[in-house]
C-alpha cells in the first residue's frame, strides 16, 4: 500500500498541505480532484518523495518514512516502483522519444517488448524517432506515459496527463490504466475531467487549500457530503 | 610589391609568428578550459565558499582590461618581485587567468541553472546517479556551455595580439616588423584581418548555430 499519513508540507512559512491522509491500494485508481492551486501536484510530489513532506509519514509497502527525521534519506530504492508522470512531462530534450523510453527501461533491466507494445498502443510509431521539440504536446504526453508504464511501476502517479490528449487517446489511456490495475498497479490520477475520473477511478479525493475535504468511492461523487464538493461537481 | 610577394618573401617570419600565436592560443585554451572547468564545477558545488570567491575574483579580473592586466604582470609586478620572465610566459599567465575565470563563470552558471526537472524525471525513472550524470546532465550541460566557451576562446585567440605589446614575436608583431621594412600597411593589415576572419568567423558561426540548436532543443520543455 502507498499511504500518506498526516502529511504537512510547508514552503517557507506557507502551508501547502495541511494534515493530508491518502491511501492507495495495489490495483486501485484514486482520482485526486480539486481546483487549481489546491495542492494536488504537491501531494503527488510528497507521496513519491520527490519533494518529501515537512511532517507526517509516507508508507510504501514495507518502507516507512517519518518526517522530518527521514529527510535527506536515500529514496532511490523506491523508484521506479513508485513513478510519476508530471504535468510538464520532463522528457529529456536531447533524446528522441524512443530513447526517452528505452534508456530507463534498459537501465532498470526491463525488456523493451512491453514498451514497444505500448508505443504501438498509443499510436506513437510514426513519431517515436523524433526529438520532443519536433512533436506535438499530445505526442509528448503519450511518450511520457509510455515511459512511466514501461517501467512496470507498482504505484503510478499521473498529474494532469489528459490535458493534451484527444478523446481517442483518453480512451486508450483508460484501457491501459484498467489493464495495469488488473495486474496490481495502483494509480493516483490528478484530473479536471470528472467524466474521465468517474469512468476510470474506484475512489476519489477532493482537495482544496491543501486539505482533503472529502474522500470516498467514485460512485458517491454525484452525492457529495460537503457543500464545496457539491458546488465544484455541479460546475463541472 | 603586392601582398603575395610580401608573404612569399617573408614567409619564414610569418610562419614563425603564426606558430608563436598558435602556441600562445593553444596554451591559453588548454589551461583555461581545464582549470576553468574544474573551478566552475567546484564553484557550483561549493557555492557559498569557492563560488563566492571565484565570483569576486572573476568580477575583478574581468573588470581589468586585458592589456592593462598584461602590462601590470609584465612591468610593475616583475619589477616589484625583481624577476624577469620571458614575455611569452607572462602572456600565457595573464591571458590564461582571464580565460580560467571566463570558463569557470560559464560552467558554474550552467550547472547552477541546470533545469532540475530533468534530474527529477531521471529519479522517478529509477536511473542511478552516475547514469543521470553521464546520460542526462553532461550532454545537456555541454550543449549549453559550448557556444559560450567557443566565443570566449575566439576572443582569447584575438587577445593574443596584445602579447605583441610586451615583445612576444607573434603574428601581429611580425606583421608590424615586416610593414616597417616594406611599408605596405593596407596590404599587410588587410591580409592579417582576412587571416583572423578565416579563423574566427567559422568558430563564431558554429557557436551561433550550436546556441540556436540548443534553444530549439529545449523549447517547450
Amino acid at each position: 500500500m502507498l499511504a500518506g499519513n498526516n502529511i504537512i508540507k510547508k514552503f517557507a512559512e506557507q502551508i501547502a498541505l495541511d494534515s493530508i491522509d491518502i491511501n492507495l491500494n495495489p490495483g486501485e485508481i484514486n482520482a485526486l480532484i480539486g481546483p487549481s492551486g489546491a495542492g494536488k501536484t504537491t501531494v503527488l510530489r510528497a507521496l513519491s518523495l520527490i519533494d518529501p513532506p515537512s511532517n507526517g509519514k509516507v508508507i510504501i509497502d514495507n518502507h516507512q518514512y517519518a518526517f522530518p527525521t527521514s529527510l535527506n534519506k536515500d529514496y532511490e530504492i523506491l523508484w521506479p516502483k513508485v513513478t510519476v508522470v508530471f504535468q510538464q512531462l520532463f522528457l529529456w530534450p536531447h533524446l528522441t522519444l524512443y530513447d526517452n523510453i528505452k534508456m530507463p527501461v534498459n537501465q532498470n533491466d526491463l525488456d523493451m517488448d512491453y514498451a514497444e507494445e505500448l508505443i504501438r498502443f498509443f499510436n506513437l510509431c510514426d513519431c517515436v524517432q523524433r526529438y520532443p521539440y519536433k512533436v506535438s504536446v499530445g505526442q509528448r504526453q503519450r511518450a511520457a506515459i509510455v515511459r512511466a508504464i514501461s517501467l512496470r511501476p507498482k504505484y503510478l502517479l499521473l498529474d494532469e496527463v489528459t490535458s493534451a490528449l484527444d478523446v481517442e487517446q483518453i480512451k486508450n489511456l483508460s484501457q491501459c490504466l484498467s489493464r495495469i490495475c488488473s495486474e496490481g498497479c495502483g494509480v493516483i490520477i490528478v484530473t479536471h475531467l470528472l467524466g474521465f475520473a468517474r469512468h476510470i477511478a474506484n475512489r476519489y479525493s477532493f482537495i482544496e487549500n491543501g486539505r482533503i475535504l472529502e474522500t470516498g468511492l467514485i460512485k458517491n461523487l454525484d452525492e457529495p457530503t460537503t457543500k464545496r464538493v457539491e458546488e465544484f461537481v455541479s460546475i463541472m | 610589391m603586392n601582398i603575395f610577394e610580401i608573404l612569399v618573401q617573408y614567409r619564414q617570419a610569418f610562419l614563425n609568428g603564426l606558430f608563436v600565436s598558435f602556441k600562445l592560443a593553444l596554451s591559453i585554451w588548454v589551461i583555461g578550459l581545464i582549470i576553468g572547468s574544474i573551478l566552475g564545477i567546484f564553484a557550483a558545488r561549493l557555492s557559498k565558499s569557492v563560488g563566492r570567491i571565484t565570483t569576486i575574483i572573476g568580477s575583478i579580473i574581468t573588470s581589468i582590461p586585458a592589456l592593462v592586466f598584461l602590462f601590470w604582470l609584465h612591468y610593475p609586478l616583475q619589477a616589484a618581485l625583481q624577476v624577469v620572465i620571458n614575455p611569452f610566459y607572462t602572456a600565457v599567465v595573464a591571458l590564461s587567468i582571464i580565460n580560467i575565470f571566463g570558463v569557470s563563470s560559464i560552467v558554474r552558471s550552467s550547472i547552477i541553472d541546470f533545469p532540475k526537472q530533468y534530474i527529477t524525471a531521471a529519479k522517478v525513472c529509477g536511473l542511478k546517479k552516475s547514469i543521470t550524470i553521464r546520460r542526462i546532465i553532461l550532454p545537456l550541460i555541454i550543449r549549453q556551455i559550448l557556444p559560450g566557451i567557443l566565443i570566449l576562446q575566439v576572443t582569447m585567440l584575438q587577445s593574443t595580439l596584445f602579447a605583441s605589446l610586451i615583445s612576444v614575436e607573434e603574428i601581429f608583431r611580425v606583421a608590424q616588423r615586416v610593414n616597417a621594412i616594406v611599408y605596405r600597411p593596407i596590404q599587410i593589415y588587410t591580409a592579417l584581418a582576412f587571416l583572423f576572419i578565416a579563423l574566427c568567423l567559422p568558430l563564431n558561426l558554429f557557436a551561433f548555430w550550436l546556441n540556436k540548436k540548443y534553444k530549439v532543443l529545449t523549447s517547450d520543455q
